[in-house]
């Protein structure tokens, strides 16, 4: 078996804390470590270095988000606090040491909605996607499992699905449901779950067919026992890559919807909004647009980027 | 006390959109606590899905048992639920796969899936379940169990893997293990030291074992008795000495003929059955092996022979096998396709 050959130091040690270190004599002609699977996907996604930049760009823009009530109200200013004052001197300020990215036409902070922006457009791309990958798996691997009908019927509806132009979709949903920001990610969520189910279904095909999978109906295992314990954590891989980069494309759909005011609705600040308010500005006060503009594109990229590197990282294939 | 298992007429056959393919056809044998049977055959014959039967692997549908009956202890295991059968599955009846290479889960410690079984049956804590795990494996002859039940599989060597299988399937102690050409993906030398593992075993165990292999030599040592088949049907069986001394058709004679054997000073080249294995969807009429057959008679194209007792215990489905002139053939060293056979050299 090729391995590649690494310093001991650089060995991560076994995120669970076992025995991911235990050096091994030389048997039956072997000589390796002990590691897991885990320990060797983090490995491969440090050396791609756009995923790492991705994966730290998440990891700021989310303490940002978690953090912003204990400092951005008192150094940025309030985020949907108008300033009511007749002369509205704070209104469309350009950057400055008081105001980082300027303000807008009411007087608001932008760098304060931005970061506050932050909140709602991670929320919506978790939430959303946990509810896509909630609905996929579980009817991906029906139809993928127990095939023949259930395949058809399942599969079916997807291609529904995927037969309406997503915006149109997503608005007449929320036109029903309302506006706001719950039923912005439940939208988002309740239209993206086919991708994830025809992308689980294709892998769990895939495994299907492996021999530990007959090895285990042999060992007496029962149909749940297999799916949840044997199919399953083989073809999650396909699945924390797309969902990874889904999050982006939750995060755009979000920004899209706020865009045309179907999603959260003004004073609350988000990305999409604050895009949308700026359009009349553009040229007057383009920091108006820049800044959140600027926000999606890191995030969503980020998003993307570590993505990408997971593929790389979780496909076993490229090791051996 | 029943025998622990009894296959008896069995048809297995697949209804596929090109047509019916009757894999398994009327196969029959019974097997003692502590025996060995060897199912010997082509790819195609049907010898794994006659594992599959037993272990109720197959896809149904497109597999479907016609007709016939399996018993486990005199108790049908075609009549069971499910759940019954799946607690026999891993439990009382055991199976080791071809490829030990794709047959561990590569997500999961070693140790892990060998408790697993414990787990799933036995109701054993994980802790209980993982002590067991190592000590099979030490069984199994991997050395520093305790650490190697810590590495995945793909830390452990094609025969090692074959080991750990082996300690999967026996974890239980069941009364059955079917081993499904447990050698075929593995070196000759480690072929030799798995075998040897599987005797041993059963030495201490007194479990029964199916043998399934292509390879005579496999079984030459182990078993007890031996099933030939041949396009889903059994075309020969009987103790192993029997048939490997005294072969009642030209089918097996012509599988042993095409054993490379350094005991005897050979002639030369070796004596391969001409033609390949026939599609299991159009059999050949009459005998299924009647086009391959050196000593093929007119009566071979339109009768299907039945299988029958030639001597104590000793079945052939052969037309002649009752002719001890025909079989003397056999046994007479002379090259199945030598010049001096009917079917002449091609």
């Amino acid at each position: 078996m090729a391995r590649d050959i690494y310093e001991p130091s650089e060995i991560p040690s076994a995120p669970d804390g076992g025995p991911a270190d235990i050096a091994i004599g030389d048997l039956e002609g072997f000589t390796g470590k002990g590691r897991t699977l885990r320990a060797d996907a983090f490995r491969r996604l440090r050396k791609n270095k756009l995923a790492v930049a991705g994966l730290i760009w998440i990891i700021i823009v989310v303490l940002i988000a978690i953090t912003a009530d204990l400092w951005a109200p008192y150094w940025l200013g309030d985020p949907v606090e108008i300033d009511t004052t007749q002369v509205a001197e704070q209104s469309l300020q350009p950057p400055s040491l008081d105001h980082p990215f300027g303000t807008d036409k009411l007087g608001r902070d932008i760098a304060s909605r931005v970061v506050y922006g932050a909140r709602v457009s991670l929320m919506v791309g978790v939430l959303a996607v946990a509810i896509m990958v909630a609905i996929g798996l579980i009817t991906g691997a029906i139809a993928a499992y127990y095939g023949g009908i259930w395949d058809g019927l399942i599969m079916r509806t997807a291609d529904v699905f995927f037969a309406f132009p997503y915006i149109l979709f997503a608005v007449t949903l929320i036109a029903v449901l309302g506006k706001g920001f719950q039923n912005v990610f439940i939208a988002i969520g309740v239209l993206g779950w086919p991708s994830i189910a025809r992308v689980f279904r294709s892998s769990i095909l895939g495994i299907k067919k492996n021999e530990y999978v007959d090895a285990a109906r042999a060992m007496g295992a029962s149909t749940y026992r297999i799916l949840s314990r044997h199919i399953m954590p083989n073809s999650i891989a396909p699945i924390i890559v797309y969902a990874t980069m889904t999050v982006g494309g939750a995060i755009l759909g979000e920004a899209a919807l706020s865009f045309l005011g179907m999603g959260v609705q003004p004073p609350d600040p988000s990305w999409g909004l604050m895009l949308s308010d700026a359009r009349a500005y553009m040229f007057t006060a383009p920091w108006l647009m820049i800044y959140p503009g600027l926000a999606i594109l890191t995030t969503v990229l980020a998003f993307v980027l570590l993505g990408d590197g997971l593929r790389d990282a979780l496909d076993v294939k490229l090791k051996e | 006390m029943p025998p622990v298992l009894e296959v008896d007429d069995l048809h297995m056959h697949f209804f596929t959109r090109d047509g019916v393919v009757k894999a398994v056809d009327g196969v029959t044998f019974t097997l003692q606590a502590g025996e060995t049977l060897g199912v010997v055959g082509e790819s195609g014959s049907g010898k794994s899905v006659t594992a599959l039967s037993i272990m109720r692997l197959v896809p149904e549908p497109p597999g479907k048992v016609v007709s016939g009956d399996i018993r486990f202890k005199g108790q049908s295991i075609l009549a069971m639920e499910e759940k019954e059968q799946r607690a026999l599955r891993g439990n009382r009846i055991a199976m080791i796969f071809q490829d030990p290479m794709t047959s561990l889960n590569p997500v999961y410690r070693i140790g892990k899936q060998i408790a697993e079984p414990l787990r799933v049956h036995k109701d054993m804590s994980k802790a209980d379940a993982w002590a067991a795990a190592v000590k099979l494996l030490d069984q199994v002859g991997i050395p520093q169990a305790e650490e190697r039940a810590r590495h995945y599989p793909h830390e452990f060597s094609g025969g090692m893997r074959q080991r750990a299988m082996i300690a999967m399937a026996l974890a239980c102690g069941p009364d059955i293990l079917i081993a499904d050409e447990p050698t075929t993906a593995l070196d000759v030398t480690i072929q030799a030291q798995i075998l040897e593992l599987m005797v041993e075993i059963q030495k201490n165990t007194d479990s029964a074992i199916i043998m399934i292999t292509h390879d005579l030599g496999v079984v030459a040592d182990m078993a007890d008795h031996i099933l030939v088949m041949y396009g889903g049907k059994p075309v020969e069986y009987g103790r192993a000495d029997e048939v490997f001394y005294g072969p009642l058709h030209p089918y097996t004679w012509g599988l042993l003929e095409s054993l490379p054997r350094h005991d005897v000073d050979d002639k030369g080249a070796l004596c391969p059955i001409k033609g390949q294995p026939p599609s299991l969807i159009t059999l050949p009429s009459g005998c299924a092996f009647h086009p391959r057959c050196a000593y093929a008679q007119s009566t071979c194209k339109s009768k299907v022979p039945p299988l029958v007792e030639i001597a104590d215990g000793h079945l052939s489905s052969c037309h002649f096998a009752g002719d001890p002139q025909f079989v003397a053939q056999f046994t007479d060293g002379a090259c199945y396709v030598g010049e001096d056979a009917p079917g002449g050299r091609s």
